[in-house]
């Protein structure tokens, strides 16, 4: 296998994850939105034997994890035929799902196609708040499924997406998920790229909600033991140190968006003179390899002074570039989140109560729910 | 967990087909030492017991408490872990 341009830099290892974003179309109209403001459109979207190609590559590269994502993939009507490809592959199949849209029959085939893990994810515990939150009345459609997906045998996690508006409720919002009786439950912050940025002053917690929210999650952990496995997504805006994003870039992962670009994470295409390359043109191995994108932020010779010296970068990797570039407007910038940026009191201006702001949902032209089928625009 | 449970793989937990690996939600678990065999046991039917009857055979010299305590020991801590169900 090919190494990096800096050979200081260890051979690059394969990719752990692929994440195919299979289309943009959502019935869901979430503030939080981690997709592009700019979406890929239905018509340019990857045909089946794209995907399936796509996907044959990514197991021969050695990737072992498949997270079919979008949008909602339950808009592609080809989503079984894409599932038995990544399984026969040799892939683990994971699907990130509204659950708009989703039927026994539907669930059935796609589970007799080799689908293991669904992640369905909860809004608030309340109605109204989470079809608020969600831009769409789904609250009572994902709770109907939960029944349903416990006749078959697939790992099954609930995701609690927690902001400034449902965290007060959080002990309240774990113990309706404990209820569901999933696996695995995650609790993720939003993370403010993509659409989220547009509501961050909406969303974003206060450092008294997290700092409540901490030993509630502990707690449940220690609960919930045996039982159900629960994994916390701790945001990185109220840290003094980085996240290892994406576990490094294109170190562990690459996403493939609708079109077929190969994204190093999910909000790459922020980052100024970037250009994606495309599985319709060149095969996985070598976008991994050989692509400007994926080469520009590994290993370390991009990194500041600060960075370059510090043993942290091991362990980070030098953090978010996307988050550097959104808060600094210089993408080779320390990570703000780090007590070691110079721009390190930007976040704390962030982490202060703003003042109430109207939310601003994607794609939603009116009030009407828009059919899975439909492109969302 | 005791030795008269009958332990399998949690759903959406598998073995992977060549690596050592076992594929879970979000992630891996490297298998170390004889996990691998012991996994590769676990079909919804055997006991405990049973299972390290079987690893015994392969065994030759290994002593049995030993063996049972170990092996009851990584399926109580995979259990704990969500990936060993009774």
């Amino acid at each position: 296998m090919m190494t990096p341009n800096d050979t200081s830099n260890p051979p690059l290892a394969s990719p752990l994850s692929l994440i195919a974003e299979l289309t943009h179309r959502c019935p869901l109209h979430c503030l939080y939105c981690s997709n592009p403001i700019e979406m890929q459109r239905a018509e340019d979207e990857l045909s089946t034997e794209d995907w399936k190609r796509v996907f044959q590559q990514a197991a021969q590269l050695g990737v072992l994890h498949l997270h079919l994502t979008g949008g909602e993939p339950l808009a592609r009507k080809d989503l079984p035929e894409l599932i038995t490809a990544a399984r026969d592959a040799g892939l683990y199949v994971n699907m990130i799902t509204s659950g708009v849209g989703m039927t026994e029959d539907r669930l059935s085939t796609l589970v007799e196609a080799g689908l293991e893990h669904l992640q369905l994810s909860f809004q608030d515990l309340d109605e109204t708040s989470a079809n608020h939150i969600a831009g769409t009345r789904a609250h009572a459609i994902k709770l109907a499924l939960v029944p349903v997906l416990k006749r078959f045998r697939l790992a099954f996690t609930v995701n609690l997406v927690v902001h400034r508006m449902n965290l007060d409720r959080l002990e309240d919002f774990i113990a309706l998920a404990e209820d569901l009786g999933p696996d695995r439950l995650e609790i993720a912050h939003v993370q403010y790229y993509g659409w989220a940025l547009k509501n961050r002053s909406l969303l974003m917690p206060t450092e008294e909600q997290v700092h409540r929210s901490l030993p509630i999650v502990e707690a449940a952990k220690e609960r919930l033991k045996g039982k159900i496995h629960l994994e916390s997504v701790f945001p990185d805006y109220f840290g003094s140190f980085p996240k290892a994003c994406v576990g490094g870039w294109g170190r562990q992962m690459m996403l493939i968006d609708p079109i077929g670009q190969a994204l190093p994470c999910h909000s790459a295409a922020v980052i100024p003179n970037l250009f994606f390359d495309n599985v319709r043109q060149h095969d996985l191995a070598w976008i991994w390899q050989a692509s400007p994108a994926f080469q520009r932020f590994r290993g370390d010779a991009w990194m500041s002074e600060t960075c370059l010296e510090c043993p942290r970068k091991e362990r980070d990797f030098g953090g978010c570039r996307c988050q550097a570039f959104m808060l600094t407007g210089d993408a080779d910038a320390i990570d703000p989140v780090c007590s070691y940026s110079p721009h390190h009191e930007l976040l704390q201006t962030l982490r202060k109560p703003s003042p109430e702001l109207l939310p601003i949902w994607r794609g939603r032209a009116s009030s009407e729910e828009v059919p899975v089928s439909q492109p969302c625009r | 967990m005791d030795m008269n449970s009958i332990p399998g793989l949690a759903p959406g937990c598998r073995l992977h087909p060549t690596q050592d690996v076992l594929l879970i939600p979000e992630g891996t678990l490297k298998l170390n030492g004889p996990t691998r065999d012991i996994l590769t046991r676990l079909d919804g039917r055997r006991s405990v017991t049973a299972i390290v009857d079987d690893l015994l055979q392969g065994y030759s010299g290994a002593n049995d408490d030993e063996v049972r305590r170990d092996v009851l020991g990584l399926l109580e801590r995979l259990e704990q872990r969500g990936v060993v169900r009774t």
